[in-house]
This record gives structure tokens, sequence and C-alpha cells, in this order.
């Protein structure tokens, strides 16, 4: 019989893992510690967690935190930087901006990755468009190589200017290093698009990754039966094999968010939504994402931990709000957050030491959270430790308890609110043509009011939802992605180069799909077009399978401007970069059908008061999410708990389950 | 009708909501490279007497613009001229402006027949006409020489252009195209606004958002009364220098004294300098945002940007001098240059009593460059960049290199984007090395960047400051190096350029930038 295949989420506290048998016929999961010093140890005690043994596990696709954590902890290995002459210092200069405007008090950005000593020049040039101005030498090639590694470094990043149009510097001083340095990152393979400074970032982060990750992959392979696979959860929301992983290993930035994104847009798929908004609500952050037309947006660069990455990763937002948010009076109004309890000492309700009040106090004097469930490590609330806390806070707004409770969750609603508009808006879309989908600790609690706010009507929490990430995994396919710049004009247009460059990029990413066992023919090759008007600086995706048409592309760009902005002018315009993904066939969903029971529902806990957003108070019942009837409409107020999470349904919304195990919720918009 | 807190909180992040969207607007469709690359725009919401309520993105020197602009609007078109689908357009400095560059759009918002608020978008074009490209004149000696004056016009009436209007302006600026999308953008940020403030109509109904207004204002002025009362009463002078007069003078005073008594402060700018000839003065809305920011700086980094914090502040500035110079003088290196100083003698004059919350001097200067080139068909090419510098130090740190500081934050523009653009070859980009003042905290060095000349016929535009009056050092440390632009002609000769220049340059020749370091902070230990 065909073997298990395992998703496997390594998140920071806790390793979610989903087993699917091969099947399809069985579905296992469950949750284990965590071990941050030793990540295979994670992935041993999951498969261990599932009752498997490794060798009855046919593949495993993992997401993991630890690139992520090592750049926004700043464990950086040191690293070589050679650059054009005249331009290393671009590392340290950035784009000259400051990250906070009113704090003098703060260093306006993080200090730069590579130490002067660090950073070599080589004598070259190549001007805009490619052509060389001064070659780079062989002899140049040798001086450079040597000074590296006199300096006794094993980490290099080589950045030249203008090589995402001509890379034959880069290739001839990156073969030479290559020959005698361990980890070599080339600023064209990494980012082949233009400015500077981002693509130098980008490449030597992904150098630094290199040595550690190459550890991590040598563990596994160690570990792992030879005929098991193991793949990696990569930060556009497909899988990665382990040999394109170990060169770039910056790939694994947005690893874990991916992960359940690459869940959503599942759960989209099988429900026929086809906007859907992502709501990820945890501890001190909650991520949000769009999934459009049944594809997650994906972002062509982001910030994480201050330093500036540019690969296409999906495009989460991270809110600094959360169950653990903080909540003061700033001068007459109820601020939540950013400030947060983090796990140490966590809410005042948690009894480990928390002063000030959270959200999740709010939660339990709301009746959200179950006074008498014990979190993980056998945590007991206590409402009393929250009631002194919110207490003290309703005293300084004179508000009574239940009323400052209540506004603690309105303020955390309208924070997510103005975010996920911002989201939404940023792209140039409608927020009210989404669904939502919620998940994560927090997430089904606060979801509805979140929705309600937004104009969403439609909300899904679907079937696994604490352990999403782990699903996103298991149902994994294989993709990469990568963005060049073209800088075509409409006026100018050359079918020709465009059709060499498209080809170029497409056969790079098709090639690692096709060395991992997928037939050429299978694969699926979808190109976006970044194009703008002539003067703009933002670039309108415009998403097709092939650009062999100027006008029609033409076309498809008004169009698309107009509803972005009102208008659009039939200018001449200008084709300035095209992401290229190409992906291996989708797997089929399981079908994993739950069976229906008539019978009326278990109720989970006794009914219990619980206090609503619109400040209105009711006793309500507690059902059992896993003996939900399917297809029945349970009208609100209704509170629905599972092992790891509860969903609240206020009055006037109604819930239902389907038969796959995702619960419906129709949030009411009337006013 | 008093907000509770609760209310407060949730109607403020609706109307950020909205001003942020309107940034977001502008920012994505929008031409002119200030605005898409650099950010260089700002979005606001006002109630229906012109008082700012929220801000999108945050340039502070645009916060003291925003907060007159619609008042002093109203002083000219009455409240019962406005009509719902209007969208009024001006630049004019003395109508609650700064610069002509900085172009607003205004649309009155309604509810039924009831005016309840303003949406506000002003964006800087990258040209408004005048004697030089960018319509940066260094030697310009009245206002017209800076460009196309606006006054108030009704460009939208019944939410469709006025193309006569439009015509017009577009007639009198380079680059009409870039700039008609420039205005497609600012309107349709307005547009989203009035759409969004509807929908919260709809929620609250008017009275309310009307009386949240007042509460938002409320709010900010408590914050900056609990600011000021972290000033001891007393008071405090303070001066810092503009390099010149734009007309080879000695450096020109900016001088302020700051009385604090309790939660209230005057900061009196009589007895700064009389007007100059050329485009350093300013206007006294800006000298209002340069103090707002360096009380939210060194007091309150909370405080809300509202019309309500300026409440317990009086900012007093003499006509006929450099920061009230009239509406005929010549103003444009003012909005960014002065401003600078402005904040410079405010923190010089709070050294007794915040010090330890201060940094040393940094580049307040937008050290601006212009090179200005006709295209082979004709059109006109703009490459406007700002650089950064060294950071002040601090009690507690060096300074940061290569940084903007306080009033401004635009980034700089790729090497690779200015070579794919225009004639032009970037041949370094590097930290000047040991450019920072010395100290126990060492000012961070600012850097040098090249621009050699590809094409004939450019002209380079200068506008920078601290080339003279270097950045300061505090508590005993020495001050950064000064502003130099240097350049080196295809033959070989090399000159220093001024501060505030016009000048034609030729393929072949390179212009090297080498920006000023921070000031140290604290004596240096002893070798």
């Amino acid at each position: 019989m065909a073997g298990w295949r395992l998703g496997i989420d390594i998140g920071g506290t806790f390793t979610d893992v989903i087993a699917v048998a091969g099947d399809g016929s069985a579905r296992r999961s469950a949750k284990v510690p965590s071990r941050p010093a030793e990540p295979v140890r994670a992935i041993v005690d999951a498969i261990a967690a599932v009752d498997l043994s490794w060798d009855e596990v046919e593949e495993i696709v993992h997401g993991t935190t630890i690139v992520t954590n090592d750049i926004v902890e700043q464990r950086f290995r040191p690293c070589a930087l050679i650059a054009t002459r005249g331009f290393s210092d671009t590392i340290e200069i950035g784009r000259g901006s400051r990250r906070h405007l009113y704090r003098l008090d703060l260093p306006p950005r993080a200090a730069p990755l590579v130490a002067p000593a660090h950073r070599f020049e080589v004598e070259e040039r190549m001007a805009s468009g490619g052509r060389v101005v001064v070659d780079l030498t062989e002899a140049e090639i040798e001086r450079v190589v040597a000074e590296v590694r006199a300096a006794g470094l094993d980490t290099v990043a080589v950045c030249l200017l203008h090589a995402f149009t001509n890379p034959e510097h880069e290739v001839r001083l990156g073969a030479a290093l290559r020959r005698r340095i361990a980890n070599v990152s080339l600023s064209h393979e990494l980012s082949p698009e233009f400015r500077e400074f981002e693509r130098m970032s980008t490449t030597v982060l992904n150098a630094m990754m290199m040595a550690k990750i190459k550890q991590h992959l040598a563990r596994i392979a160690e570990r792992k039966p030879p005929a098991s696979r193991v793949h990696l959860m990569h930060s556009a929301s497909g899988m990665a094999s382990p040999e394109l992983i170990a060169e770039r290993p910056l790939m694994l930035a947005m690893s874990g968010p991916a992960a359940g994104v690459s869940a959503s847009c599942r759960s989209a798929r099988e429900l026929g939504i086809a906007h859907a908004l992502t709501f990820d609500m945890g501890g001190t952050t909650t991520d949000v994402c769009l999934i459009v037309d049944g594809k997650a947006q994906i972002a062509a660069n982001r910030d994480l931990g201050g330093q500036r990455i540019r690969m296409p990763m999906v495009a989460v937002d991270s809110i600094g709000a959360g169950g653990g948010s903080i909540a003061r009076l700033v001068s007459g109004a109820l601020v939540v957050g950013p400030q947060s309890a983090g796990a140490s000492p966590g809410p005042a309700c948690y009894g480990q030491g928390g002063e000030r009040p959270t959200v999740a106090d709010a939660d339990l004097l709301l009746g959200y959270l179950n006074p008498d469930r014990t979190l993980g490590k056998s945590v007991k609330l206590s409402s009393a430790r929250a009631a002194e806390v919110v207490g003290r806070l309703a005293a300084d707004m004179g508000f009574t308890l239940v009323d400052a409770a209540v506004g603690i969750a309105r303020v955390v609603s309208a924070n997510m609110a103005r975010a996920l508009r911002r989201a939404t808006v940023e792209r140039g879309l409608d927020i009210r043509q989404f669904d939502m989908i919620a998940f994560g600790g927090a997430g089904p609690m606060h979801a509805a009011e979140v929705a309600r706010l937004c104009g969403i009507g439609r909300l899904v929490i679907p079937a696994f939802s604490s352990g999403f990430s782990a699903l996103g995994c298991v149902d994994a396919t294989m993709s990469y992605a990568r963005q060049l710049t073209v800088n075509m004009k409409s006026l100018a247009w050359d079918q020709t180069r465009l059709d060499g460059l498209l080809a170029g990029q497409t056969e790079a990413l098709a090639a690692s799909l096709t060395a991992a066992g997928h037939g050429r023919e299978t694969l699926a090759v979808v190109h976006t077009a970044g194009i703008r008007y002539s003067g703009q600086s933002y670039e309108t995706p415009i998403t097709a399978a092939a650009l062999h048409d100027p006008q029609v592309l033409g076309q498809q760009f008004d169009e698309a401007h107009r509803a972005l902005y009102g208008y659009a002018t039939g200018e001449p315009w200008e084709l300035v970069s095209v992401r290229t993904e190409v992906s291996a066939p989708e797997r089929p969903s399981e079908p994993h059908v739950i069976v229906g029971t008539d019978a009326p529902p278990a109720a989970a806990a006794p009914p219990r008061i619980v206090t609503f957003e619109d400040g209105t108070s009711a006793s309500v019942t507690v059902l059992d999410r896993d003996t939900l009837p399917v297809h029945v409409r349970m009208p609100g107020p209704l509170v629905i708990e599972d092992e790891w999470s509860t969903v609240i349904v206020p009055p006037r919304d109604t819930a239902w389950m389907d038969g796959r195990g995702n619960l419906h919720i129709a949030v009411s918009l009337a006013r | 009708m008093s907000l509770d807190p609760v209310s407060l909180e949730v109607i403020r992040n609706g109307l950020a909501a909205i001003a942020e969207e309107m940034s977001m607007v502008v920012m994505r469709a929008a031409r002119s490279p200030l605005l898409r690359e650099a950010g260089d725009h700002s979005s606001a919401l006002t109630d229906r007497h012109g008082y700012l309520v929220a801000q999108g993105q945050d340039v502070p020197v645009h916060l003291g613009v925003l907060s007159f602009t619609v008042r002093e609007f109203l002083r000219v078109v009455p409240a019962g001229k406005l009509t719902p689908g209007d969208v009024w357009i001006v630049n004019t400095p003395e109508v609650g402006g700064n610069h002509l560059p900085d172009v607003k759009l205004i649309r009155p918002v309604f509810s039924g027949a009831t005016l309840y608020a303003f949406a506000i978008s002003l964006a800087h074009w990258a040209d408004i006409g005048g004697a030089m490209p960018g319509s940066y004149y260094a030697a310009a000696r009245d206002a017209w020489q800076e460009g196309l004056r606006i006054p108030p016009v009704r460009l939208v009436a019944g939410d469709a252009i006025d193309e006569e209007k439009m015509g017009f302006i577009l007639a009198n600026v380079r680059g009409p195209d870039e700039r008609r999308g420039d205005i497609l953008a600012q309107v349709a940020a307005t547009r989203v606004a009035a759409r969004r403030l509807e929908e919260l109509d709809g929620q609250y109904g008017a009275d309310f958002l009307i009386a949240a207004f007042d509460a938002i204002h409320d709010r900010a002025e408590r914050q900056m009364r609990e600011a000021i009362t972290a000033i001891p009463d007393g008071s405090y002078t303070g001066v810092d220098y503009m390099d010149d007069d734009c007309n080879g003078g000695a450096p020109v005073p900016i001088r302020v004294t700051v009385t604090v008594a309790g939660d209230e402060a005057t900061f009196d700018f009589t007895a700064s300098a009389d007007a100059v000839p050329g485009p350093l003065n300013t206007t006294r809305f800006i000298a209002g945002a340069a103090v707002f920011y360096v009380m939210r700086a060194l007091f309150g980094p909370e405080i809300q940007a509202s019309a309500g914090c300026y409440r317990p502040l009086t900012v007093i500035t003499r006509p006929g001098s450099i920061l009230d110079a009239g509406p005929m003088a010549p103003v444009v290196g003012g909005n960014h240059e002065t401003c600078q100083r402005v904040a410079d003698a405010v923190f010089d004059s709070l050294i007794p009593v915040a010090v330890d919350r201060m940094s040393a001097g940094g580049p307040t200067t937008a050290g601006l460059l212009i090179f200005g080139m006709q295209r082979p068909d004709g059109a006109w090419s703009t490459f406007y960049e700002v650089h950064s510098g060294g950071e002040g130090a601090r009690i507690d740190r060096d300074g940061m290199a290569a940084t903007r500081v306080h009033l401004a934050n635009v980034m700089n523009t790729p090497a690779e984007v200015i070579e794919m653009e225009y004639p032009i070859t970037v041949e370094f980009q590097a930290i000047r090395r040991g450019s920072g003042g010395a100290g126990a905290h060492r000012g961070g060095d600012g850097i040098r960047r090249g621009y050699r000349m590809r094409a004939d016929d450019v002209s380079l535009t200068t506008m920078f400051e601290r080339a003279v009056v270097p950045p300061y050092g505090l508590a005993g440390g020495d001050a950064g190096l000064p502003f130099t632009v240097k350049l080196i002609a295809a033959g070989g000769q090399e000159q220093t350029l001024g501060g505030k220049q016009n000048i034609r340059i030729n393929a072949g020749d390179l212009v090297i930038a080498e920006t000023c370091g921070g000031g140290g902070y604290g004596r240096a230990p002893e070798h």
C-alpha cells in the first residue's frame, strides 16, 4: 500500500501534524511541543504522536520558523559582500529613510547586515541595459576570491550593478567562488530585479541562512529512511525540494504563515468561495491575507525584523493585536495593543503574574472563554484575576466591569477592521466582496464582529481550524515563483525579447520541478505582468497564461486600472516586471466525509452568560463542535467549543456545519 | 456631548482608516516621482470648520500645513458657496500653504444639505511651472518666478472635472500629461473619502460624527497640555542659522523665545531675521508644524495629529520676517530648509531642560539636487534627489550613518533607477567616513555620491543648507562636517557649488555630493 503523507507545521510553541493515509481512507492529527534547539526532534515526535513510524511515511511536507526566527532575532552568520567598485556601502546607506518618525531615542534603522571590514569591491561595470562598460577580468576575480578567503569567511553574497539585466559578471565570479567557498549567494539568481539595495539585502540574508539550513536538511537526511521524502513549505505557499532550499533558504522566511494561507486556499476552492480574507488571530499578532479568485495574493517584497526581503511571498499583513494585547487608557481614549503580555507573564487571567488587562481577560469576563477550561501546560483561568485588572480600568473610565470588557472587544474589532480594510485597499480591492476564513487560537471568537464591521456577511471556521497550518502542508503542491524586471514600453514593444525572457524564467523554474519527477507537460505556468502608465511607480498586476499581444494586455490594464482607481487614460504604458509561477498538478481532495446525524448536538459545557459587542447579555447554550448536526441552521447567540478553540455566534447571526466539518456563520449586516 | 473612551477610539480608527485609504490611492495612482517613490504627499480629514481630525500618511511638515489650509480656504470661499460634488484646487502659500509645488485638492462632504467635513489631499507635484524645470529657481526674487499660483478654484463640480480650468492649469506646467495624472489621483482620493464618510454617516449619523470630531480635538489638546507640563515653567531662548540669505550674505538667524507657564506655551519667533531676497522664506504655518514636531518628539510621541493640539500653543511670527514673509516672497526652499532650522532653534532653546532627550545636530536639510533635461521628443524630464546624512549622537548611543531626520523622511532614488531613466551615471555611493562629529558618542557619517552627466545642457539646481553652519554637537561634542557639493568639469577643473544655485552642465561633468555628518554628544575621551 502507498505510505502515509504528513503535514507538519513546526511553530514557536507547538508543532501540529496531520497525517493522511495513502489511499485517503484515514486522517489523524496531533499537537506536540516544539523544540527550538532540535527541530528534527519535533518531526520525530510528531510522527510518533500520530502512531506511525517513519518507515510508514511516504512523504512529509513541513513548515518551519527556523529562518523567520533567525531574522527576527538577528542571529546572522558573518558574511562577505562583493559589490561593484564604489557600491559596497549600499548595504549601509539603504534607502536613507528612518522607521520611527517621532522616536528620537530609537535607532533609525537596524544596524547594517555586513560589517565594513567584510565589504569587498571588484573593478567591473555594466550600464543600464546590460552593456559592459568595464570588463571583469580573471585577475580581478582571483584577487577578490583570495581576499575573501584570507578574511576567513565561508559565506559570501555577490551583488553587482545591473546584474538583473546582464548576469555575466556575477556568473563568472560566482563560479570561481563556489569552487572554494561553501555558501555563495548571487543576486541575479535570488532577485533578478532592479533597485540595488533591495537586491543586495535579499542576497546577503539568503547567504547568511545557508549554513544553518544545510545543517538542518542534513540532519533530516540522516534520520529519514531512504524511501521517504521530505519537502519544505516555502513563503509563496507551495512546497520546495530540499536541494533548492539548500541554495535559497530565504524562501522559508514566511514558511509558517504560508502554510495557513495554503490551507485557506484549499478551503476556499472546496467551498466555491472566490475571494476570501484569512483571519488568523494569535496571542500577540493577527495575520491576514487575501485570496482572490482562489489564489493567495503574493507580495513582491516585505520587511521582516527590520530587514528588507524581496522575493515572492504570500502577502500576509501582521497586525499588532491579539489575545495578549494590553488595554490602557491614553488621554481619554481606550487603546488596545500593540504592547502585549506575551507568553510570559501572559494575560492576568493566566495567574502567572500578569498585572495589566488584556483582550483575553475581557474574553473571559464576557463569557467567550470557558472558565473551566485548562489551557496547555494546565493553566487554570482565573476570572477573579481578570475582574481585578479590568475592574481597575473600568473604574478609570467610569464604566461597569462588563462595559469595560465590551469596550476592549469593540476597540480590538475596530483596530482589526481598520487593518483589514488597509490590506484590501492597498491592493485596490473592495472588502465587501470577500468572505472571511477565521482560524488560530482567538480568531473564531472575534471573527463575526470583525466581519460585521467590514461589511462581510459570510464567515467560515474551517475544519481542523487549530491545526490548520499542518493541513496546508499536507495539501501543498510543488510550485516555484520568481519575478524579473522587463522594462518594456508599449510604444517600443519587442515580442522576441519578451518571449526570450519568459522562456528563460519559465524553464529555470520548471527544471527544479522536472528534477523532482514531474513531467514537463503536467506543469501549469502562470505569468503576472506588472504594468503601469509611464510615470507611475506602482504597477497594476495583470495575470495571464501567456503574454503575446500588447493590445490585449493594454486593454486588460486599462480595465484593471479603472476598477482600481475609477479612471483610465488610455496612455502609453510599460511592462515593468513579470512574475512567473510554475506548479505541479494539484492533489485531488480526499473525500473526507463527516457522517451526518439527526441527533441533537451535545452540550460541551453548561450554559453560561455571554455578553456581546452590542452590549446585550444572554444565557447561552455551549455546544460541542464534534457533535453538531450537518446542514442544520442554528440561530445565535451560541457558543461552540472544540478541544482547541471557541467559536462565538452573536445574536442575529446564524451558524451551520457542512458535510466536511466546516462551520459557516451568516453574519447579519442589517443595522 | 462628550464621547466615552470606547466610542472615541472606534471612531478615531474609522477616520484614520479613511485618511490612510486616501494616501494609498494617491501613492499608487500618481505620476510625480516624489509622490510615488518618496511618499511626498499627505491626506487628511477636517471638521466643518476646517480643523484637522485625522491624517493619513504622516509627513510631519505637512501636518502644520493641513491644519490650516481648509480654515484659510474658508476665509476666501465662504461655506455657502460649497456644494456636494465639488472639489477645489489651491496652492498659494497665503491660503494655509507652504510652497507652490504642494498642490491641495479640497472636497466638502455633506450629509443631506449639511456640510460636516472636508477631505483634503496634498501632493508635491514634480513641476508647477516657473523659471526652472522642477520649479526650484534658486535666484527667484518674487513668487511669480516660482510657478503657477492657483487661488481657490472649483475644479470639479457635480463630480465632473471642469476641463476648461484643467486645461488652463495644464497649459502652465511642464509635463501636462503627468500633472493630469496627479490631479486625477488626488480627485480619486477625495472621492474615496467622501464615500467612506457617507458610510460612517449612515452608521452613526452626522451629529454623532460632529461630536466625535470635537472629542478628538479635546483629546489632542489634553495630550499637548500634558506634554507642556513636563517642561518646567520659565523662559528659554534659542537660535540657529540659515547658511545665507540666497544673495551671498552672512548666515541668517532663526531666533525663538519659548515661554512655558503651566500647561501652555508660547513660541515667539519675532526676533528672527527679516525676509530674505531668495526662496528660503516660509509661512507661519510651517513654523507651527516645526513647533508641533519638536513637542511631539521630545515630550509626547503619542500626541494625536489633530488641530486640538494647537490650542495650548501660541506661535508668534513677525510679518515681514523670514517666517512670515507675505504672499509675494519666494518660498520654495523654505518649506524643507527653513522649517528644519525652526525645529533646530526650538531644540536649542530647550537644551537647559531636555538635553538628555535630544539628538545632536543632524542633516536638517533636504540636500536637494535637481537635474533638468529635455528629452529628444521635447518633453522635460526632471530628476529630483534628496540626500541623507549622519544622525546626531545621543546621550546613550552614536548617531547612525545615512539617514533623514526630523521633519523630513523622503527616500533616495536607487542608482539603477537613475541610470535607467536619465542620462546620468552614478559613479559611486559610499559612506563619508569620519564626517560625524567626535564626542563621548560620535555623530553618524554622511554619504558621498557622484553623478556623471551623459548628456549636454543639463540644468542643475542646488538647494541645500548646512554647508556653512554645520550640524551642532551637544554637551561638549564636536560638530559634524558640513555639506559640500563639488563640480568636476569634463576638463578636470574643480569648483565648489553654493547651496542655492542654478547652472548648466554638460556630458562628462561629474557632480559629487558629500553630505553632512551628525554632531557628537558629550566630550570625546582624552587620548
